[in-house]
Order: structure tokens, then C-alpha cells, then sequence
């Protein structure tokens, strides 16, 4: 018998359930109704539950008034940091004058040497202050995770409340899953030597959110 | 399987209470472990959450899964493979080597980068990569340290808690050939950029990447993982071959019911409101995508815990791994988690060692409680751990697994318990004896018929009369 049969059969003997049937149709049900645990009181202000968070989890937060103002205020912010002036850029952004702010950037997925990764992000969620990634040709995953530093556009639009919120919205818009949603909560972090909390253990030691309201 | 080291866990726990570099390790630890939980659990009434009815929440979807888990795992399966997965089950810890091993020979690997995955560590899985010329580098920073060390973890999610910072220094040193430097703790951020730095050029040159799955998502065919440092991310996205090795107990069938579960993990392990990365991976890489896997297979694992389905064990499989358990035991934290002698430290451990390695091998670890049940009160799917471990006890018995000593000795006793007036004789003697042998004193030092007994303690002694006999005395009176 293969493994497969024998570990099912084995399943099967200490269940000690019949019907298959009826059980496959009863988890089918279960997942069509698609119902929420317990759900969090929020509130009204996403958004500043959002930023709240983002800074708990030691990401920086700026506002623009709009997605055209993106290059200008991502300038600034490298300058500021001296953090120079080249990026690896999600290739749904390349359709911003990039130069015009001085910057060189590149529309790729990302590689060892780059040191800025500038993304969008498909929603952010307002409870934890979470920027939900999906994987793609136009948003490739290593944008934010090989570079030091990450900078993320979010569309004040697109803060939800919760993981469940997000999901919703990812249904109504998107037929099936990408190969990797991911969901991140501000720099890579370690705590494994000596429960001293260091950011930047593999991903991004710097974090910065720049929120666009339009 | 590596089998558990029978019978020697009172060595062991000796050898551990007398390492002082250990004992100031986990006294480090322990109010941090217990502190943050408590902190992220408190934070919950702020949103209108109460914790108990997440828990309850938690509960039931893993009681779901468990009730139908055939069901689920073949709906898991048909989904898995429809996004493009390959998916194979493995009976125990040799077929998981076998599989992950032929994988890799299939795809010409010679090195493959790891994030946390128990199940590699049930099945020794590095050991027989390396025999198979594969090179296995464990990535999860604590891992990395004793993967070097030549250890196993001595904690679920904090493998490396029992290593001071001297001894990751040594071993860095050696590991990345430098000499030896006198570290404090303002250096930890320069080591973590050190083994950043060592292990980034490993994300790159792997062929292979192999993880775990905190969640199987039945309804999409996804494994989540859920990691701090990043490491899951890199396994998943630059190898070309992404190997998931992970139990078969793991099902969850909603994207719902993961968020209800996101909400007691991370805070039941480490007080975080959320993980740094929680990652949903589905299939391969997509047309046009210019990275990620193209290649996904699932290794669906039993090891032991079909087994337990229907058993007085059941509830154990509702375990989703966030190690509250152990970071609220007085026991583990006497004794750090290498003390346990398999992969599973803590109360979750003494309950799981016996039940998948066999009850026979792990005699003492369901006895390794002081049935305080902080473990059970703060189990995120309200596993009830003592009671799981009484119930190993009784079956010790009911099996004849106790030692021949010990069940000559209660035998005895349950005699004499029947013959009342020989028992009052011999208690009365025996109060006496005590009372004697602890002369002025109100406690025994040294117990000459149980010695061991009385070597972290002393034995209290009463007034050289039984209760029987004050009893009568004061009726008297
Ligand atoms: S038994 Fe409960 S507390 Fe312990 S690791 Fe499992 S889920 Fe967490």
C-alpha cells in the first residue's frame, strides 16, 4: 500500500467515521460560509491605527498627497538618511519620473548589491499595522526583502481593518492566490542571541511607509 | 526517528541543574518569555478581544480539522497539486529523508538553505542530507547557532535560548575563521550582521529551500509561515526547489480560520500583536514571475500521529507549536529543553515524546510535572497538558511499564492499606522513628532510606504521633 493510503487509512481507523460524503459536502459548507472568529473593535480611524502601529513596530511613517509625489519624498528620505540615490523599484512604479527627483532606479525583481527596495502594496491592514505584499511580475517578492532598506508606497484608500478584511478584498479582486501573499510588519528582526532584540537579522534593517491619500 | 535516549532523563536533568551557564540563561529568560505573553495577551481587551473566547475560537478549528482530517487532507491535496504543488506523504522519519534526498537528486542539489521545521528535526533530516553529499544550513539564527554547535534546539521557538553570549562568539569565531573577541551585549547587533552576512551568501547559492508549515490552508493548498528574522521569505523565494516538510495534523480549512489562529500564535510565543512575516506560499512560480520556486512539494508527514486520533491523546494534535507552554514551566525552566532528550522540550514534549517515539522510551517525561497546569491555563487551544500526562502515567501502569521496584513497593502498600490495625501499629512506629531520627530538628537532612529524596530538599517531620492517634487524643480531652 502506499504511504498515502496507509496514513489515510490510519486517519480513517482512529476517526472511526463513515460517510465520506457527507463529511467531504459538511467541509465544503464550512468553507463556502467563510466564517470570522472573534473580531477586533477598531474603531473609525483606520488609518490612525494604522500609523500608530506601523511606529510600535519601529517603521517610519510619511504622508504625501498623492502617488505623483512619490519619487520627491523618497529623494528626501535617502538623502536624509544618506542612504545614496539608487533603488530597485517594483515595476508597477515605474511609471513615476523618477529621474526627475535624481534618482536611478531600476524595474526588476531585486539582487544581492541593491541597498533601497521601493514598493506598493496590494492592501494594509489597520490591527497590526501590516503591509499585505503579492507576488508577481509586476511586484516581485525580493523588492522587499533583499535591500536594507524598504520603502512602501500604501494607498491611505486601501487600509482595512483586519487579516479577514484583507482576505475579502483580495477575493473580490484577485480570481486565486499568487504564489506568495506576504504579510510584513516592519524591519527583519532576531531575538536568538540572548533575547536582545536586534532589526535586521536576513530582511530589511529600515522600514519606511509613506502614505499616499490619493 | 532519532529515538529518544531511554531512560535517562534523571541523568540528564541532574547534569543541567548543576550547569551554571545554563541555569543563568534560562533564569535570563524566563521573565521575558513570561512577561511579554502576558503583556501582548493584556493588550487584547483594548480592542474589544477577550482571550478566552479566542482561545475557545482556536480550539474549535483545530477540533474541526481533527474530526474530519481525512477529509481535509485529501481537499488540502486536490488543491495543493491544482496550483501546481507536487504533494507526498511520508509514514515516518526515514521516508521523509528518502523523499526530500530523491528530490534533491532530481534537481541536482548540492546545497539547501532550512527555516525552521521540526519535522526535519523528528526525522534527523540534516544528518542524512549531509551522508547524501547534500549541505544543509539551518538559517533561523538560533538554529544557525546550534546547527554549529552540533546540538539540537533546546526551544521551539527559541533554539539557541540555553547559549550565553561567550559560546556564540566561539563559535562564530570558528565557524567564520577569526579569532575569538570579548563580547557584551552591546555587540549582539554586530554578531547578528556577522551571521547575516555569512548566511546571505547561502540564500543565494542554495539550490534548495526546506521549511516547515506553522498552517496548511485546505482551501487555497498554501503553507503559511510565520517568521521574524525573514529567513522563511528567502527559502521560499530564491531557491528554484521549495521543499515543505510538515505534519499532517497542521490543516487548517479557511483563510478565516488562519487569521482567528494568527491572533494566538504570535502572542502566545512571543507576546508580538503579529509576526514580522507571515507568509501564504501557493504552488510555483507564476508565468512572467521573474523569481520564486518552479518547482513546490509538500512532504505530508504522519510520524506517530494518525495514531493518536481517537486516542485519550487526540487533543495533543490541536498543538499549533507557539511554545507557551514551555515558557511557563517550572520544570523546564530548571532544566532547559536538551534535559527532554528528543525534539520537544516542555510539558508539550513530555506529553509528545512518549506518544510518537513510544511510551516505553520516554518513561520519566510524563512524571516530569508538578501538575501546577500553568501550561494548560495558558495553552492558546487549551490543550490539557497535565491531564494528558496523568493519563500517560495511568497507561505506564495498565501496560506494566513501571519498574519492577516500584510496582513490588505499591503493591505492598496497597496490601497494608487493608489491614488496618497492622497500619495504624506500623504508622504509629514510623512517626516515632522520624520524630527520632530528626532529634531537635523540624525537617530531616539526609533521609538514609531514600537519600535522593532528601538531596535538593529536607523531609518536614510531625510531632512522633500519627493523625489516628491525635485524633483520639483530643476526642479525649
Ligand atoms: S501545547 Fe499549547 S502551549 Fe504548548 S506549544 Fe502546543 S499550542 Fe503552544
Amino acid at each position: 500500500m502506499s504511504s498515502r493510503d496507509e496514513i489515510l487509512q490510519r486517519v480513517r481507523a482512529g476517526i472511526g467515521l463513515g460517510d465520506a460524503a457527507g463529511r467531504r459536502a459538511a467541509a465544503e459548507a464550512w468553507m463556502a460560509g467563510r466564517r470570522c472568529g472573534p473580531q477586533p473593535f477598531l474603531g473609525g480611524d483606520l488609518l490612525g491605527r494604522f500609523v500608530a502601529r506601523a511606529e510600535s513596530l519601529s517603521s517610519s511613517v510619511e504622508r504625501i498627497a498623492g502617488r505623483r509625489s512619490l519619487p520627491a519624498s523618497v529623494a528626501g528620505f535617502l538623502a536624509a538618511g544618506q542612504l545614496g540615490s539608487a533603488a530597485v523599484i517594483a515595476p508597477e512604479l515605474a511609471d513615476l519620473d523618477w529621474a526627475a527627483s535624481g534618482l536611478s532606479v531600476a524595474a526588476r525583481p531585486a539582487v544581492d548589491r541593491d541597498t533601497v527596495g521601493i514598493t506598493g502594496c496590494f492592501c494594509a491592514i489597520a490591527e497590526t499595522g501590516t503591509l499585505l505584499l503579492l507576488s508577481g511580475a509586476q511586484t516581485p517578492a525580493s523588492v522587499s526583502l533583499l535591500p536594507e532598506t524598504h520603502i512602501a508606497l500604501v494607498d491611505e484608500r486601501r487600509i482595512v481593518g483586519t487579516m479577514e478584511d484583507a482576505f475579502a478584498l483580495l477575493r473580490a479582486e484577485h480570481g486565486s492566490l499568487p504564489r506568495a501573499l506576504n504579510f510584513v510588519s516592519g524591519p527583519s528582526r532576531t531575538g536568538d542571541i540572548e533575547q536582545t532584540i536586534v532589526l535586521g537579522a536576513h530582511g530589511p534593517r529600515r522600514v519606511h511607509l509613506i502614505l499616499a491619500a490619493a | 526517528m532519532t529515538a529518544a535516549q531511554p531512560l535517562t532523563f534523571h541523568a540528564r536533568a541532574g547534569e543541567k541543574v548543576r550547569d551554571l551557564r545554563l541555569q543563568a540563561a534560562l533564569q535570563k529568560a524566563r521573565p521575558l518569555f513570561v512577561g511579554k505573553r502576558a503583556k501582548g495577551v493584556a493588550a487584547l481587551a483594548e480592542d474589544g478581544l477577550d482571550f478566552e473566547r479566542l482561545r475557545s475560537a482556536g480550539e474549535e478549528i483545530r477540533n474541526r480539522v481533527l474530526a474530519d482530517l481525512d477529509v481535509w487532507l485529501e481537499i488540502f491535496e486536490e488543491r495543493a497539486r491544482a496550483g501546481g504543488a507536487e504533494v507526498l506523504w511520508a509514514r515516518d522519519g526515514k521516508e521523509i529523508c528518502d523523499l526530500v534526498i530523491d528530490v534533491a537528486r532530481r534537481h541536482g542539489v548540492s546545497k539547501a538553505t532550512k527555516s525552521k521545521s521540526m519535522l526535519s528535526e523528528e526525522a534527523d533530516l540534516n544528518a542524512a542530507l549531509a551522508a547524501a553529499g547534500i549541505r544543509p544550513v539551518e538559517t533561523d539564527l538560533g538554529e544557525y547557532i546550534v546547527q554549529l554547535a552540533g546540538e539540537a534546539p533546546s526551544h521551539i521557538i527559541a533554539p539557541a535560548v540555553h547559549k550565553s553570549i561567550d559560546q556564540v562568539e566561539a563559535l562564530f569565531a570558528r565557524e567564520h575563521g577569526r579569532p575569538v573577541q570579548p563580547r557584551s551585549s552591546a555587540d549582539i547587533p554586530a554578531m547578528a550582521a556577522e551571521a547575516r552576512a555569512v548566511l546571505r551568501e547561502h540564500f543565494l547559492s542554495a539550490d534548495m529551500g526546506i521549511t516547515g508549515a506553522n498552517f496548511l490552508i485546505a482551501e487555497s493548498g498554501s503553507a503559511a509561515l510565520v517568521t521574524n528574522e525573514g529567513n522563511g521569505r528567502m527559502v521560499t523565494t530564491l531557491p528554484k526547489v521549495h521543499v515543505i516538510v510538515t505534519g499532517i495534523e497542521k490543516i487548517v480549512p479557511t483563510l478565516e480560520d488562519f487569521a482567528t489562529l494568527m491572533r494566538l500564535l504570535p502572542r502566545s510565543a512571543t507576546g508580538q500583536t503579529i509576526s514580522n512575516y507571515v507568509s501564504l506560499l501557493t504552488g510555483t512560480r507564476r508565468e512572467g514571475d521573474g523569481e520564486g520556486p518552479t518547482k513546490t512539494v509538500f512532504i505530508l508527514v504522519d510520524n506517530g500521529r494518525a495514531n493518536l486520533l481517537g486516542s485519550p491523546w487526540q487533543d495533543m494534535l490541536r498543538c499549533i507549536r507557539c511554545g507557551a507552554c514551555m515558557n511557563h514551566c517550572p520544570v523546564y525552566f530548571s532544566l532547559g529543553g536538551h534535559a527532554y532528550g528528543w525534539v520537544y522540550p516542555g510539558p508539550m514534549g513530555s506529553v509528545l515524546t512518549p506518544l510518537l517515539t513510544g511510551l516505553e522510551n520516554a518513561l520519566e517525561l510524563p512524571r516530569a510535572s508538578t501538575g501546577c497546569n500553568q501550561c494548560g491555563s495558558v495553552c492558546p487551544v487549551r490543550i490539557p497538558l497535565p491531564k494528558l500526562m496523568h493519563r500517560l502515567r495511568e497507561e505506564q501502569v495498565v501496560r506494566g511499564l513501571r519498574p519492577r521496584r516500584e510496582r513490588l513497593m505499591i503493591g505492598a502498600w496497597a496490601w497494608l492499606a487493608r489491614q488496618p490495625k497492622l497500619y495504624r501499629w506500623l504508622a504509629a512506629r514510623a512517626a516515632r522513628y522520624l520524630r527520632w531520627l530528626a532529634g531537635d530538628a523540624a525537617a530531616i537532612r539526609v533521609f538514609g532510606l531514600a537519600p535522593a529524596w532528601t538531596e535538593g530538599r529536607d523531609l518536614p517531620v510531625g510531632p512522633g504521633r500519627t493523625f489516628h492517634e491525635l485524633y483520639a487524643a483530643r476526642k479525649r480531652a
